[in-house]
């Protein structure tokens, strides 16, 4: 059109603003960039060092006040068998929740990866945040109902006859108990009902950028659907499947409800934490405990990167 | 000679939209073979009908004389070149080569060996250690290409391979895909939307429209001798003249086609006026219209070109006027 103006007159403080950050870019990187930061750097990492600084302290056993030293006194009580047990039994159990939780995760994602559409990709979308909307503390304690001896578990058992084999299950000294809601079964089930959308939902977006002429590609080369599995569909949503574990791993070494209200009162780390620093006053020990998952979950991201899980990214 | 792919009356149904309709097809072994088409007229699901990663709804499919209707793709001995290369992206171009041999059981040096083999014959001698996304387009698809070849298929398919390239890069690789087949022997059928490239490539191409074969033959034939109104449109874009425009111009009252390089511009003649006026670099293409109808003309360069909205004249040697069935 002849006749409008070259430059188009200022229409106020948005557009100052907007010529503002055209010339100088990084003005708006850092205003975005502050306030994360600060949360990030004090809030966050401050109370992590305030809490390591608390690990190498230790605390006077006749008077009970922590002395303000730097010592190692306090890992070495972690060495203890009482203690190391506790560490064992959270981790032997995160690993099992996060193994149980990719299998079961799995065929979920890979379904609604590759072949739910529209209304179906909604209800699955539905169905795995559903159970996030709802109060943790009342689903641990609907779960003890449900694994109760007289919940509806067990009658479902008994009814199909399984019955004795779920009473010789509970028997078993190892993971056994009075029923399924005082038993380690009833601690893991629980653990994986919980954790389970933080795992199916980055693997569900792992899968979904393979692209399907990768999985035809593999097929038209003569590999069968276990070959393509393996060669090619897992490393590719390995990312997902780490990034998704490392939710249920972390998750379940920090948690300490679920072990307290199902389970036979065996200690979890997170159980341990809680009770040192509150009914038995021993924060040095509390934050040592608190360390723990800490370093497992560098040791494990370590495993990870060396397998390759994160060559993809 | 058994053929190295029969069609007999193959349809892909999706629903309501029939992607192939009842094709008849039969591909020599040997064969450069093109399926030339524009986008939905069927010839990519042809393509994926052999590899087998669709399923008739209707009709058999023979390779090499055996019926394949039970036969998953993995079993077919036909690999494929894809449109995206679908290289997989944590592997090294070598394992990515490899990967067919590697499936088969073959022990990890012989499989390497004969992926190095195949990467000098697509020349990247050397970019084994590389990954796919360290590579160009034009190199990716090369090692899409060897990746295909390494299990020594009896037919290589691929799908619109030239499609992601530069122009210069395109007919390089034309000519290359051209003299690998020669010396190969493999039998290649290639997809693709680009007629220049069907042509110039292929020993035998048919033409699809509407999920239907609208032609079959060599080159030359669906070139000068197009058999219906589509495939001249279509192919090498003819100059279409109704019955009573055909008539006019000295031919019978039918359909018929005309080259745009088969028509002059001369000062006297059958009169229209110069529509658009498209220079091309070799020369130009001057759309007249005649009596309702356009007709595009090949003015070679050096020649006058009339300006937009000038009357001008044709005139051609009667030879070319190529009467059509339909």
């Amino acid at each position: 059109m002849l006749g409008t103006p070259a430059i188009l007159p200022e229409r106020g403080i948005g557009d100052r603003l907007t010529a503002l950050f055209w010339r100088r870019p990084r003005v708006l990187l850092a205003l975005l960039l502050i306030p994360p930061l600060v949360w990030l750097g004090v809030v966050y990492l401050g109370s992590l060092v305030a809490l390591l600084l608390q690990s190498f302290y230790s605390i006077d056993e006749f008077s009970g006040v922590v002395k303000q030293e730097f010592t190692l006194k306090t890992y070495a009580e972690l060495f203890r068998a009482q203690n190391l047990d506790i560490i064992l039994r959270t981790v032997l159990m995160a690993a099992l929740v996060t193994l149980a939780s990719a299998i079961i995760a799995f065929p979920i994602a890979y379904y609604a990866a590759r072949f739910a559409r529209g209304r179906w990709k909604a209800v699955f979308y539905l169905g795995v945040m559903l159970p996030l909307w709802s109060s943790y503390l009342v689903k641990v304690y609907a779960w003890k109902l449900i694994l109760a001896r007289e919940g509806i578990l067990t009658w479902i058992a008994d009814h199909a006859g399984a019955g004795p084999l779920l009473a010789r299950a509970l028997d078993e000294q190892w993971f056994g108990g009075a029923s399924l809601s005082t038993s380690p079964v009833g601690t893991f089930i629980v653990f994986v009902y919980i954790w389970m959308p933080y795992m199916i939902l980055p693997m569900q977006a792992a899968l979904e950028r393979v692209p399907a002429t990768m999985l035809e590609a593999s097929a038209d080369l003569g590999a069968s659907r276990a070959q393509t599995f393996r060669s090619v569909i897992l490393p590719l949503a390995l990312p997902g499947i780490v990034a998704g574990s490392i939710f249920t791993f972390s998750l379940t070494l920090g948690d300490y409800i679920i072990p307290q209200i199902i389970g036979n009162s065996a200690r979890f780390i997170g159980l341990a934490v809680y009770q040192f620093q509150g009914t038995a006053g021993n924060l040095p020990l509390a934050a040592a405990f608190a360390v723990v998952p800490i370093m497992i979950m560098l040791v494990y991201l370590g495993i990870a990167r060396r397998m390759g899980a994160f060559d993809a990214l | 000679m058994t053929p190295a792919v029969e069609f007999n009356a193959v349809s892909r149904h999706f629903g309501t939209v029939k992607a192939v309709d009842g094709v008849d097809l039969t591909i020599a072994e040997g064969a450069f073979f093109a399926m030339l088409g524009p986008s939905g007229s069927g010839k990519t699901t042809c393509l994926r009908l052999i590899s087998g990663f669709e399923k008739p709804t209707a009709g058999g499919i023979r390779i090499f004389g055996q019926d394949v209707g039970a036969v998953p793709p993995n079993r077919r001995n036909v690999n494929t070149v894809f449109q995206d290369y679908a290289l997989f992206p944590h592997m090294t171009v070598r394992d990515n080569v490899a990967y067919g041999l590697m499936v088969k059981g073959v022990d990890r040096r012989s499989r390497l060996e004969k992926a190095e083999e195949l990467l000098a014959l697509v020349k990247l001698p050397g970019y084994g250690e590389r990954k796919p996304g360290q590579l160009s387009g034009g190199q990716r698809q090369r090692v899409a290409l060897a990746r295909a070849l390494i299990n020594e298929p009896r037919v290589l398919l691929l799908d619109e391979p030239l499609g992601a390239l530069d122009l210069k890069l395109r007919e390089a690789m034309q000519d290359e895909l051209k003299a690998l087949q020669k010396r190969l022997g493999i039998t290649f059928v290639f997809v693709t939307h680009d007629q220049h490239e069907a042509l110039s490539m292929a020993d035998s191409l048919a033409v699809f429209n509407d999920g239907r074969i609208a032609q079959i033959g060599t080159p030359e034939d669906v070139y000068s001798r197009p058999q219906t109104r589509f495939v001249a449109d279509f192919v090498g874009s003819s100059n279409v003249l109704p019955p009573e425009l055909t008539a006019a111009l000295g031919g019978p009252s039918k359909w018929a086609s005309l080259r745009p390089e088969a028509v002059r511009l001369v000062p006297m003649g059958h009169d229209g006026t110069v529509k658009t006026v498209r220079y091309l670099g070799a020369g130009s293409r001057v759309v007249l219209e005649i009596g309702g109808t356009e007709i595009a003309a090949m003015v070679p360069a050096g020649q006058p070109i009339p300006e937009t909205g000038a009357q001008a004249a044709i005139a051609f040697d009667p030879r070319a006027l190529h009467v059509m069935a339909e």
